[in-house]
C-alpha cells in the first residue's frame, strides 16, 4: 500500500520530520514521511530530553524556542502517547571564575529581553539541587526549562499524525528527488517513488545527501554526542542541567577550552540519569568510546559526587546535525519549488520540534510564516 | 525481622572452616566465609530483598550475575549483586523490608 | 611484554577458556584468563570454595574431575587469572576495556581473543514468576555447589531438559525435598532423546543415575506439564500447572496446585554472544545450535581475524563439547601464531573436529527439546511480565506489534522492553520468540539486539579517570 502520490513527502522519521508530518496532518495535508532505518533510530533516539530554553541566544534561536515551549504546555492533550513532559526549570552550572563573567552577561543579556532567569551562588545552587558538588562557581536558573521523553514525543507526533490519515513508512531510503522545470515532481525511495510537489529535507546529520540530489550544498556536518545512562534511581536530580562549558562552546568558541567538554544530567521519568556528552566530528561513527565514556563519567562525577557509585548501563551516540552558526535551516530554498529546508538543529531538535512543525507546516500550507524564517534560510551560506 | 519460618538451609556435610559476623538492616546475624551474600540472606531467612520501583518485592533469580534482580546494599553502596559477592567479617547489608 | 598487553586473552574461564589456556601455556605464551566470577571454572565447575570449606566428598561427575583438573593445572603453570574482572568493550586493534574488580576501568590490548563466555539460562515467562522464591534452575544450583546452602527444604521444579533432573538430584542428596520435576515436552520426545544419548556414554549413565535417585527417592516426574501461575504476596506460597499438548496449549480441567515456597524453572541455555556481537564477529541462527550463535570457521576463529570463540558461544553442547573446543581452539591459535607444526595441526584439527561434529549432534537434541513452541508462547497471558526490569507486559508488546513496532529495536523505543540493567538478556530471547510467533516469521530473521560499550553494567566511579 505504499503510495504512488503524495501533497507532501517529508524526508526523516525523526523528532523533526514527525513533528512536521503531525502539523500537516492537523491542517488537513495529506502528507507521508519516510524514513530510511526505523522511527526515532536515528539523533531523536539517542538523545537527552532537555529542552532548555536559557541557552539559547537571544534573538530569532531564542523566539523559536518560545515558541516551541507555549506549543509543548499543550501537546500532550493533543498526543495520543504519554510524553513525560516536565516543567522542573533548568540549570547551567558554573565550574570556574571565566566561565562565570561570560554567564554573568549572557544571563543579562536573556534578562533583558524579559527571559526568566538569575544566577545563583553555590550555596543556593545546592539548596535547589542538594546532590550538587561544593566545588562549583555558581549556576544558572530558570523555572521555563522542561523535559521530555524524546522517542515517545518523536513516536506521538507520528501516531497522532496517523490517526488524521497520514503515513510513515520505515526502512524505506530516499535515492533521487526528480526536479522538473525547477520544480520537485518525484521522490524516489527504496520502496517505490511517490509523485508529490512537496519535498521537505528533515534528514537531520544526513540532510547534505538529500540535497546533493536536488544539487543544493547544504554545511551541515554529523557531530556525534555520545551518552552514558544509569540504572534507574530514586529522584536525585529535579531540574535539568547544563555546564556553562557547554553555551561557551556552542557559542563562543573563542572561549573554548579544548579536551574539556560540557556536560548534561537529565534524570528522565523513569529514574534512570541521563549522562553526556561529547561533541566530536567523527564523520558517520555512531560507535561509543572509551574515551567518551570515560570523560563523561568523569565530569558528570565531579559535578555529582553520588553518581560515582551508581552502575551505567548502556552508553549510546547521536549524531547531532551541526551548521556553522549554531541555528538550523528552515524554510523554502531558492530555485527549487517545492524543496524545503527543516534541518540542522544540532543539539534542539527536540526542543525545537514543536515550532519547527507548526511553521514549516504553515509555510507549506499558506506560503509565509506568523514568525519570520528569513534568518535560518539555507541561502545565508552562500556568500 | 526474619521471615516466618526460619530453616536450617545450610546442608550439613559441608564442612565450614570459619563463621564471622554479618549485619543485615543493623541486625546481627551470621554467615561463613566463602559463600555468596545471597547464600548468606538466604540461610538467615531473607529472600526477599528489594522493592523494585513498583513497589513489588523482589528477589534473587537468576543466581549468576545477569539478571540484576537480586540487588542489595552492602557497606553502604547500593545495588550491589548479592550472588557475586562473598561475606565478609562485619559486612553491613541493607535490603528493603517485605 | 608490556603490562596490560598479552599474546592471548581469553574471556570466560569456564570449560572452553580453562582448557585452551592450558594447552596455550605450554607454548612461552603470555596467556590471561579473564573471568566475572569470583572463582574460576564457569558455571559447571562450580564447588565449595577452599576458604569455605569442604564438600560431602561424594565422587564429582567425570566432567567435573577433569575440568578440576584443568583448573589445578591452570595454577600450577600460573596462567595469570583476573577473577572479577568484567570485559566491557572491544575496540579495533585488539584492545579491550576491562572493569577490575568493580573498581577501575583500564585497557588492555591482545594479539588474539578467544571468547569462551559460555551460556546463560532461557525462560518462559508466566504469571508471577517475579515473584522471591522463584529462582532459575542454575541459581538453585550455584547455592548448594556453590556455597552449601538450599534456597529452600523443598523445592518444586518447572521447565524443560536435562538440566531439571541434575538440579533435583542436587537437592534431594543434599536431604532437600523435590515435590515434583514438570517437564513441559512430552515423554515420547525425552524417550526418543535417551536413544541418540546412547553415543554420549559418559552423559548417559549419569543422566540415568540422576533419574534413578530421583524415581528411589519417590519424586513424581510429570511430562507434558507447563507453569500456568506462582502465587503469593511478598513471596512464593503457590504453583498452578496444567497439562499441555504438544503445541504447548494448556489442556482445561488439568490444573494442580503444589504448595511451595520455592520453585526452579529453566527452558534450556542461551549462549552469551553480546562480546563476539559487539567485537563485530558474525553471528548466524541456528535452530540445532540453540539461537543466534558466533559463526566459526574449522578451526573457531571467528569471521574477525585473530578472534576465535568456543564453548556454547559457538552452540549450546554441554560440558564435552566445551572441552573439545577449547582444546581446538587453542590449537587454531598456536597454528595462527606459527607455535605448531603443519602437520601437527592438521592431524589435531581433524581428530578435534570429528569430536566436535559429534557432540553438535547431541546439542541438536538438547535444542529441539528446549525449543519453546509457538503455542507457548502466544498462551502467555496479557498480564504476564515480559521485561522483569522495565515491567513491560505481554499484552503491551502484542499491542505495539499489531501497532507496527514489530521489530525488537521498535519495541525497545516504545515500551523500554529490554532497556533495564540486564540490557535484555532475560528479555532478549522471548521477545524474539514472540515476535517470531506473532509475525509468523522464521526467528532467524529477527535479528538480536544490538550491543554497545559497556556490554555490562559498570559503576561510574570505575570509570573515571
Amino acid at each position: 500500500m505504499f503510495p504512488r502520490n503524495a501533497e507532501v513527502v517529508i524526508i526523516g522519521g525523526g523528532v523533526i520530520g514527525a513533528s512536521i508530518l503531525y502539523h500537516l496532518s492537523k491542517r488537513k495535508i495529506k502528507a507521508v514521511a519516510v524514513e530510511k532505518n526505523e522511527l526515532a533510530s536515528g539523533s531523536s533516539g539517542a538523545c537527552d530530553g532537555l529542552i532548555f530554553l536559557q541557552s539559547k541566544k537571544p534573538g530569532p534561536h531564542l523566539q523559536l524556542a518560545l515558541e516551541s515551549k507555549a506549543r509543548f504546555e499543550h501537546l500532550q492533550e493533543e498526543l495520543d502517547l504519554q510524553l513525560e513532559y516536565r516543567n522542573p526549570g533548568g540549570m547551567i552550572i558554573i565550574e570556574d571564575e571565566d566561565e562565570l563573567k561570560v554567564m554573568d552577561s549572557f544571563v543579562e543579556e536573556q534578562r533583558n529581553t524579559g527571559l526568566d532567569v538569575s544566577i545563583l551562588d553555590p550555596h543556593e545552587a545546592r539548596e535547589m539541587e542538594p546532590s550538587l558538588s561544593e566545588a562549583l562557581s555558581g549556576a544558572t536558573f530558570s523555572p521555563l526549562d522542561a523535559k521530555i521523553n524524546p522517542i515517545l514525543l518523536t513516536l506521538a507526533f507520528i501516531s497522532s499524525a496517523q490517526r488524521f490519515g497520514s503515513k510513515a513508512f520505515t526502512d524505506c531510503e530516499v535515492t533521487g528527488i526528480e526536479v522538473k522545470s525547477g520544480r520537485v515532481r518525484v521522490v524516489h525511495t527504496t520502496r517505490g517513488k511517490i509523485e508529490t510537489s512537496v519535498a521537505v529535507n528533515a534528514a537531520g546529520a544526513h540532510a547534505p545527501s538529500i540535497g546533493k540530489m536536488v544539487n543544493v550544498p547544504i554545511p551541515i556536518k554529523p557531530r556525534r554526542g555520545q551518552l552514558l545512562v544509569t540504572e534507574s534511581v530514586p529522584p536525585m536530580v529535579t531540574s535539568g542541567i547544563l555546564s556553562a562549558r557547554y553555551i561557551v562552546a556552542k557559542f563562543n568558541s573563542t572561549l573554548e577550552k579544548p579536551q574539556k567538554g560540557g556536560i548534561s544530567i537529565d534524570q528522565t521519568y523513569n529514574g534512570n540519569l541521563l549522562l553526556g556528552a561529547t561533541r566530536e566530528f567523527v564523520g558517520f561513527d555512531k560507535r561509543t568510546t572509551y574515551v567518551g565514556i570515560k570523560n563523561i563519567a568523569t565530569h558528570t562525577s565531579r559535578v555529582i559526587p553520588q553518581l560515582k557509585d551508581i552502575h551505567i548501563i548502556r552508553a549510546f551516540a547521536g549524531l547531532r546535525p551541526y551548521t556553522p552558526d549554531g541555528l538550523p535551516i528552515l524554510g523554502k530554498v531558492e530555485g527549487i519549488k517545492g524543496f524545503v529546508m527543516a534541518a540542522g538543529h544540532e543539539g534542539d531538535g527536540v526542543a525545537l520540534s514543536p515550532a519547527t512543525g507548526a511553521l514549516i507546516a504553515e509555510l507549506i500550507d499558506i506560503g509565509s510564516t506568523h514568525i519570520p524564517l528569513d534568518e535560518f534560510a539555507l541561502e545565508r551560506f552562500h556568500s | 525481622m526474619t521471615e516466618d519460618i526460619m530453616e536450617e538451609l545450610r546442608i550439613s556435610t559441608v564442612k565450614r572452616t570459619e563463621r564471622i559476623r554479618i549485619s543485615v538492616n543493623g541486625r546481627e546475624t551470621y554467615a561463613y566465609k566463602g559463600e555468596t551474600v545471597l547464600a548468606a540472606l538466604h540461610a538467615a531467612g531473607y529472600r526477599v530483598l528489594r522493592r523494585d520501583k513498583n513497589g513489588q518485592a523482589r528477589g534473587a533469580f537468576c543466581g549468576m550475575g545477569i539478571c540484576y534482580d537480586c540487588l542489595v546494599t552492602i557497606n553502604g553502596i547500593r545495588n550491589q549483586r548479592s550472588c557475586m559477592f562473598e561475606v565478609e567479617e562485619g559486612m553491613e547489608i541493607a535490603i528493603d523490608e517485605p | 611484554m608490556s603490562p596490560n598487553k598479552y599474546d592471548v586473552v581469553i574471556v570466560g574461564s569456564g570449560l572452553a577458556g580453562i582448557v585452551a589456556a592450558n594447552r596455550l601455556a605450554d607454548y612461552n605464551l603470555e596467556v590471561l584468563l579473564l573471568d566475572e566470577n569470583i572463582h574460576i571454572g564457569g558455571q559447571i565447575l562450580r564447588r565449595i570454595p577452599q576458604n569455605l570449606g569442604v564438600g560431602a566428598g561424594r565422587e564429582p561427575s567425570q566432567v567435573r574431575r577433569i575440568g578440576f583438573r584443568f583448573i589445578e593445572s591452570v595454577k600450577e603453570k600460573k596462567i595469570r587469572v583476573m577473577n572479577r574482572t568484567k570485559v566491557l568493550g572491544i575496540q579495533p586493534e585488539g584492545e579491550l576495556l576491562i572493569e577490575e574488580d568493580e573498581k577501575r576501568a583500564y585497557t588492555i590490548t591482545a594479539d588474539i581473543i578467544l571468547f569462551a563466555t559460555g551460556a546463560r539460562e532461557r525462560f518462559l515467562p508466566f504469571k508471577g514468576w517475579m515473584l522471591p522464591g522463584v529462582l532459575s534452575t542454575g541459581a538453585v544450583q550455584i547455592l548448594i555447589k556453590g556455597s552449601g546452602v538450599l534456597p529452600a527444604k523443598e523445592i518444586l521444579i518447572a521447565g524443560s531438559g536435562p538440566f531439571l533432573y541434575a538440579v533435583a538430584y542436587e537437592f534431594v542428596i543434599n536431604k532437600g525435598t523435590v515435590l515434583s520435576v514438570l517437564e513441559q515436552t512430552m515423554l515420547l520426545d525425552n524417550i526418543s532423546l535417551i536413544g541418540r544419548l546412547l553415543y554420549q556414554f559418559p552423559k548417559f549413565t549419569e543422566g540415568l543415575r540422576y533419574l534413578a535417585k530421583l524415581l528411589i527417592s519417590g519424586v513424581p516426574i510429570r511430562y507434558g506439564t507447563q507453569l500456568i501461575e506462582a502465587r503469593g504476596d511478598t513471596g512464593l506460597t503457590e504453583v498452578v500447572a496444567a497439562r499441555v499438548d504438544r503445541s504447548g496449549r494448556v489442556r482445561e480441567g488439568t490444573e494442580k496446585v503444589f504448595k511451595t515456597r520455592a520453585l526452579a524453572v529453566g527452558h534450556g541455555f542461551v549462549p552469551n554472544i553480546e562480546l563476539p556481537q559487539l567485537a563485530g564477529c558474525e553471528l548466524e541462527y541456528s535452530q540445532d545450535k540453540g539461537g543466534w550463535v558466533v559463526r566459526v570457521k574449522d578451526d573457531l576463529e571467528t569471521s574477525i581475524e585473530r578472534v576465535y570463540a568456543a564453548g556454547e558461544i559457538t552452540g549450546i553442547g554441554g560440558a564435552l563439547k566445551s572441552i573439545t573446543e577449547g582444546n581446538l581452539s587453542a590449537m587454531g591459535i598456536l597454528h595462527n601464531l606459527g607455535k605448531v607444526s603443519e602437520n601437527e595441526y592438521i592431524s589435531h584439527l581433524q581428530r578435534l573436529s570429528k569430536e566436535r561434529r559429534h557432540h553438535l549432534a547431541f546439542g541438536k537434541c538438547l535444542n529441539t527439546l528446549y525449543k519453546i513452541p509457538h503455542g507457548a508462547i502466544r498462551s502467555i497471558p496479557d498480564e504476564t511480565v515480559i521485561c522483569r526490569c522495565e515491567g513491560v507486559r505481554m499484552g503491551d508488546i502484542q499491542k505495539a506489534i499489531a501497532n507496527g513496532y514489530d521489530t525488537p529495536g521498535a519495541l525497545k523505543r516504545i515500551l523500554r522492553v529490554g532497556m533495564g540493567t540486564c540490557q535484555g538478556r532475560i528479555c532478549g530471547p522471548v521477545l524474539y520468540d514472540i515476535l517470531s510467533a506473532y509475525r509468523e516469521i522464521p526467528a532467524h530473521d529477527i535479528p538480536p539486539f544490538s550491543v554497545r560499550v559497556p556490554v555490562k553494567a559498570v559503576s561510574c566511579g570505575s570509570l573515571i579517570s
